[in-house]
């Protein structure tokens, strides 16, 4: 007594289909005592998982869709994003589709992971949020991130988030803010996985030099037309900043020609691959705008 | 003096007439099973005869007569037929009602189940009546259970479950119950037995009895 196709059930087709595209992509990944989690091929041989699922960096193993078990090589990992990447010789596996344009609050999503070898689960909801930087007392930082009401299962973590076409949205976590469902965008999520499986980890930009929001009265801020700057109130001997010429009393208002006015902007510059780069640095010295050359070291 | 401005759709709407169609059907056939023991839960109209389906753990202990109320505000006394703990089934006979008095549900296939489809469910979490949830199947699993040879596989979806759900049915996006709705694992995971499950149990009853 089913009644004929009709648009709900073709979304619901949809649904269906866009978790069986994504199937083959998504892994099961063996990296700590408790449950596994779960994975996503995002290029020849390698695949993006998360970073707080992984315990160990040896005796790693990942499980395909066809149920084949296969040694993984532990890559790299940035605990600030909580991302890492594993290498699986001879994976014969195609990167999972990804979607183009950034997604958009309200969007339909699935959460898709492969926490057992029953094959996938999934859960449903819409993007709930669009927003970054996120920085956390417990060393979460990452530029950007999606937030979704899809449900996060114990095992998820790792796992796409993706579209009602299947495709890869982001990468699902519940490790940089407990408990909450959030996911890297996956341009970025790439970016990061591309660059850990070059050099292990990522570079931080480190200038040396302790600093604190302040407001800037009218009168002082030169020509400028923002409110506020970071003051600095100490420069570290022999730091890229001491080198370049900074100052205690300087006011930094501008990075690489990107205004600054608290020191999450700060942070996200000096977090994008910026290491060894001469950068101009604008300060309010004494009343007026001047631009320093800083080459930006590298955070131990 | 404000105005009122009145919001038109951007397109013709197919999709919440479809949902309307679709829990139209089925409510009128999902029924509050109450009991003096143990409270609350919910029931299908299972077969013709006007068997009702419901969980093992909604009327287990109950001797006495149960109440079955129908949405449309009728109530009828029924009395459990069969019961199986492990299943969490079981099976009640409604007296004093006409063949044909209690609007059949439509039975799904949940035998090719795909994770991602979407499903309602229809229950009264905490005593309120008639609530639907929606979700999809968010996978499969597989249970031993004395007297089944197989494991006897099991339904999970991200449907939002509350006690007073428990016994109503998880149905389709055609309409069809594919699961009775059980219990809840790990604060948000609902499982729900599948309806070809239903059917085996109850062909092995009629065998029997």
């Amino acid at each position: 007594m089913e009644t004929s196709q009709n648009i709900l059930g073709m979304l619901s087709g949809q649904l269906a289909n866009a978790v069986e595209r994504v199937g083959p992509a998504l892994v099961l990944v063996n990296g700590r005592q408790r449950l596994p989690a779960s994975g996503v091929v995002f290029d020849h041989e390698l695949i993006i998982t998360a970073d707080h699922v992984l315990e160990r960096e040896e005796d790693l193993s990942i499980e395909t869709h066809a149920d084949q078990t296969m040694a993984a090589q532990f890559v790299g990992r940035d605990p600030a994003s909580d991302l890492a990447v594993l290498r699986v010789p001879n994976l014969g596996l195609d990167p999972a589709p990804t979607a183009a344009g950034a997604a958009r609050v309200g969007q339909l999503v699935l959460a898709v992971g492969r926490p057992s070898s029953g094959g996938p689960m999934a859960s449903l909801g819409v993007i709930s949020a669009s927003g970054g930087p996120l920085r956390t007392r417990r060393g979460a930082a990452v530029d950007r991130y999606l937030q979704t009401d899809a449900t996060p299962y114990p095992g998820f973590s790792g796992g796409p988030l993706v579209d009602s076409m299947g495709t890869v949205v982001g990468i699902l976590t519940t490790g940089l803010v407990s408990g909450t469902a959030l996911a890297i965008p996956t341009d970025l999520a790439w970016q990061i996985g591309r660059t850990l499986s070059q050099q292990g980890h990522i570079k931080r930009g480190f200038l040396g030099i302790a600093s604190q929001p302040i407001y800037l009265p009218a009168a002082q801020r030169g020509n400028l037309t923002q409110e506020r700057g970071l003051l600095v109130v100490r420069v570290e001997e022999g730091s890229p900043a001491e080198q370049g010429g900074m100052l205690i009393g300087d006011v930094l208002v501008a990075m690489n020609n990107q205004t600054i006015t608290d020191t999450d902007q700060l942070q996200a510059i000096l977090a994008g691959g910026v290491v060894g780069q001469a950068l101009p640095v604008t300060v309010l010295r004494g009343g007026s705008v001047q631009t320093i050359q800083v080459t930006v070291g590298e955070r131990e | 003096m404000t105005t009122l401005e009145i919001e038109t759709p951007v397109a013709e709407d197919e999709l919440q007439p479809s949902i309307d169609t679709l829990l139209q059907r089925v409510r009128a056939s999902v029924v509050q099973v109450r009991n003096r023991a143990r409270g609350v839960g919910a029931g299908v109209v299972w077969q013709i005869n006007g068997a009702v389906l419901t969980n093992h753990h909604v009327v287990a202990g109950e001797r006495g007569p149960i109440e079955i109320l129908l949405t449309d505000g009728r109530s009828y006394e029924a009395h459990v037929v069969a019961s199986n703990a492990d299943l969490d089934l079981a099976l009640l006979e409604v007296q004093q009602v006409g063949p044909g008095a209690l609007p059949l549900v439509a039975v799904g296939d949940s035998t090719s189940l795909r994770v991602g489809e979407l499903v309602f469910a229809i229950g009264h979490p905490w005593g309120q009546r008639d609530v639907v949830t929606a979700g999809i199947i968010s996978g499969t699993g597989r249970v031993n259970i004395p007297g089944y040879a197989e494991p006897v596989p099991y339904v999970l979806s991200d449907v939002l479950l509350r006690p007073g759900n428990s016994g109503g049915p998880l149905v389709n996006a055609n309409g069809g119950v594919i699961g009775i709705n059980a219990m809840i694992r790990g604060g948000d995971l609902s499982v729900a037995i599948p309806s070809h499950m239903v059917i085996r149990w109850i062909t092995a009853l009629e065998r029997i009895l």
